[in-house]
């Protein structure tokens, strides 16, 4: 039996002083190598949602388990390296360094963990010929790789944040509206791209976005619960 | 380690204002190690230029005036002692030596020193004897009367004038050259140039007493003999040299047969009674007046230390202040790093390692900098104020600095670090546009 990449049981998370909670979720799971969006409208709890799961935050109740670890078991350091090691992050936009060139962009998880590093080596011979392999993939052409990563465009950005994301074969990417800062044509490339080169590896992605058009590409869609209206307005 | 390979890329791509503050920082620097080394260089050269003299002997005033004029031509005498009291001071028991000592003229501003052969055999700098480069002392006037005719010089006197051993030159009377004061009657020959010896020594020009009494022969108020319409016979008022006494000295060097009697001496040679050509006198060591010396200039010292911390202080705070606004900026920066799994701690290591290494460079670049400068600027020093600088690696006094800088240093990296560390914690994956 393979763990599943995701679980989420009674979750409740609240900010610091605020007795009410942002969020609460009963169950939520996902498969290794499933695809899942999560939608709902701005300020629903989407990125604090993400936050648990990439072990930023801790909920004040129930469970979150990432690829069978439970997250709240681990201490703050622990937590770091768990999420150096087993996941890949894409952001709205400013993935990169400015100041490092795009492979060296790509090639940071490996340096940083040596098991991204050795995965990465197991798979493909070596990191670079990983890197290679992604910038292929997501069609990063080899004389983008040399140049440092400020002087690219937002969809070339976004595509090197996929391909670092996903270097040293991580079992989750978890990204935060990774197509938003995109115009219509690139954000479903970009989708594309992401999606089946991460199939390729059999790595599960979360998505979280208010977009609710690119849903249809994941095998599972989740909507944030509607949190009752605080104000109302007559 | 990776980390600091990440530090280093980072601030390389914030080069220019990191440079600014990086400058500041070497400028202070600069000025707390160049005050700290000048005035050790100067206490160190200024003991340097009597070892081996016990006393210092002159008109009875200011202890500290008398050294300065008499050792390190800083200032004019007011009043001269009288001739027949080195005689006195000589028969004094506890005395071994004297060196008499005339000043008042010059070479091209290097200050002329009438004194006798003794001062080639017994003067020590550094503990050193004398010793020439080329050639040997001048001669005792009284064996051959041609020693009235040489002149022995100082290192820094024959690199800057480009002398030659035999060359012949005239001196100047007073500080001033001009047409009617300059010695042209009675030129001078080189017969010795001296050794560096890193005190005043280098900078002056040695003639015999009764030379330095021969060239004034005629002299009246300032002026060459030729400038007076009445025109003395030369000849006639030139007798032999033994009668070439000086009446006045500006101040004698003794040594005494045992450091143990300088207080006795000391109080013998200013208990001389007096008799009708003679001043009171005062027996000086010279260790004491530098003391006093030090005194003195201890406020201006202390002064100028302050200064040097206080705009190390500032420049410091420059450092902690650019790199806390530069923080903002680099929110996002932080954000990836944790997105990959950097820890808080990181965070924290990465920018206080980049502040210490700003600063670390900087002082480096600063105590490099203070020796180039000094270096560079130690005929200055040694011209104007007598000071002969060391170059080579820092004293102890300068290590001690270094080591508070780099204190400070690391003071100053961990608040940046510290802000930064608390934003990572606080801003997640999620930092705000």
């Amino acid at each position: 039996m393979t763990l599943a990449a995701l679980e989420l049981q009674n979750i409740e998370f609240s900010w610091a002083q605020q007795p009410k909670p942002l969020f609460a979720i009963a169950e939520l799971t996902l498969q290794q190598g499933e695809t899942l969006f999560i939608g709902g409208p701005s300020g629903c709890g989407k990125t604090s949602l993400l936050s648990l799961i990439t072990g930023i935050q801790v909920p004040q109740h129930g469970t979150c388990k990432v690829l069978g670890t439970a997250m709240n078991l681990l201490s703050p350091s622990d937590r770091d390296r768990f999420r150096g090691e087993h996941l890949g992050l894409i952001f709205q936009q400013f993935n990169l360094l400015p100041f490092l060139t795009v492979q060296e962009n790509i090639e940071l998880p490996s340096k940083l963990f040596d098991r991204r590093f050795k995965k990465s080596t197991e798979l493909f011979g070596s990191v670079q010929a990983h890197v290679d392999r992604l910038c292929d993939a997501l069609h990063l052409e080899p004389a983008l790789r040399q140049r440092r990563a400020n002087l690219l465009s937002v969809g070339e950005q976004q595509r090197v944040a996929a391909a670092r994301a996903l270097l040293g074969c991580p079992s989750l990417i978890v990204a935060d509206e990774p197509t938003s800062a995109l115009d219509e044509e690139n954000k479903i490339d970009f989708l594309n791209l992401l999606l089946s080169t991460a199939s390729a590896q059999n790595t599960s992605v979360i998505t979280v976005s208010h977009d609710m058009r690119i849903a249809s590409k994941f095998d599972r869609v989740f909507l944030m619960p509607r949190r009752e209206p605080q104000h109302v307005l007559a | 380690m990776f980390w600091l390979n990440l530090a280093w890329k980072s601030a390389w791509s914030r080069k220019y204002s990191l440079c600014l503050v990086a400058v500041s920082v070497c400028l202070s620097v600069i000025i707390l190690l160049g005050v700290q080394q000048i005035r050790t260089d100067a206490k160190q050269s200024f003991s340097n230029a009597l070892s081996g003299v016990d006393l210092v002997v002159g008109p009875r005033g200011s202890q500290t005036d008398l050294l300065l004029y008499s050792v390190f031509q800083l200032g004019a005498p007011t009043q001269n002692m009288s001739y027949t009291d080195l005689q006195r001071i000589n028969q004094l028991p506890a005395v071994a030596w004297t060196i008499p000592i005339q000043l008042g003229d010059s070479f091209d501003g290097f200050p002329v020193m009438g004194t006798s052969i003794e001062f080639f055999k017994r003067y020590k700098s550094s503990g050193k004897d004398l010793s020439f480069q080329v050639g040997q002392s001048f001669e005792d006037p009284q064996v051959n009367a041609g020693a009235l005719m040489q002149v022995v010089i100082g290192a820094e006197v024959a690199k800057s004038k480009k002398l030659k051993l035999n060359d012949t030159f005239a001196l100047t009377h007073g500080y001033k050259a001009i047409e009617e004061t300059v010695h042209t009657d009675h030129p001078f020959k080189l017969v010795g140039i001296l050794k560096p010896t890193g005190t005043p020594l280098d900078r002056s020009v040695l003639i015999s007493l009764e030379a330095f009494e021969a060239l004034h022969v005629g002299w009246g108020m300032g002026l060459r003999p030729s400038a007076f319409d009445a025109k003395p016979d030369l000849q006639k008022d030139l007798r032999s040299v033994a009668e070439l006494k000086p009446s006045e000295l500006t101040a004698v060097w003794v040594g005494l047969h045992s450091r143990a009697t300088v207080f006795s001496a000391r109080k013998a040679i200013e208990s001389l009674r007096l008799n009708s050509t003679s001043v009171p006198l005062m027996a000086v060591l010279p260790g004491v007046a530098l003391d006093e010396l030090w005194q003195i200039v201890r406020v201006v010292e202390n002064a100028l230390i302050v200064i040097g911390a206080l705009v190390a202080v500032c420049s410091f705070l420059g450092v902690v202040s650019v790199l806390l606004v530069g923080l903002s900026a680099r929110r996002k920066e932080l954000a990836i790093y944790r997105s990959l799994g950097a820890r808080p701690a990181s965070i924290f290591m990465t920018v206080a390692w980049e502040t210490f290494l700003v600063c670390g460079v900087a002082i480096a670049a600063g105590v490099l900098g203070a020796q180039l400068l000094i270096f560079v600027f130690q005929d200055y020093l040694l011209q104007s104020f007598g000071i002969q600088t060391q170059n080579g690696w820092p004293g102890a006094d300068a290590w001690y600095s270094i080591g508070l800088l780099l204190c400070c240093a690391l003071l100053a990296s961990t608040l940046p670090a510290w802000r930064a560390y608390r934003m990572s914690l606080l801003d997640g994956l999620n930092p705000p546009n």
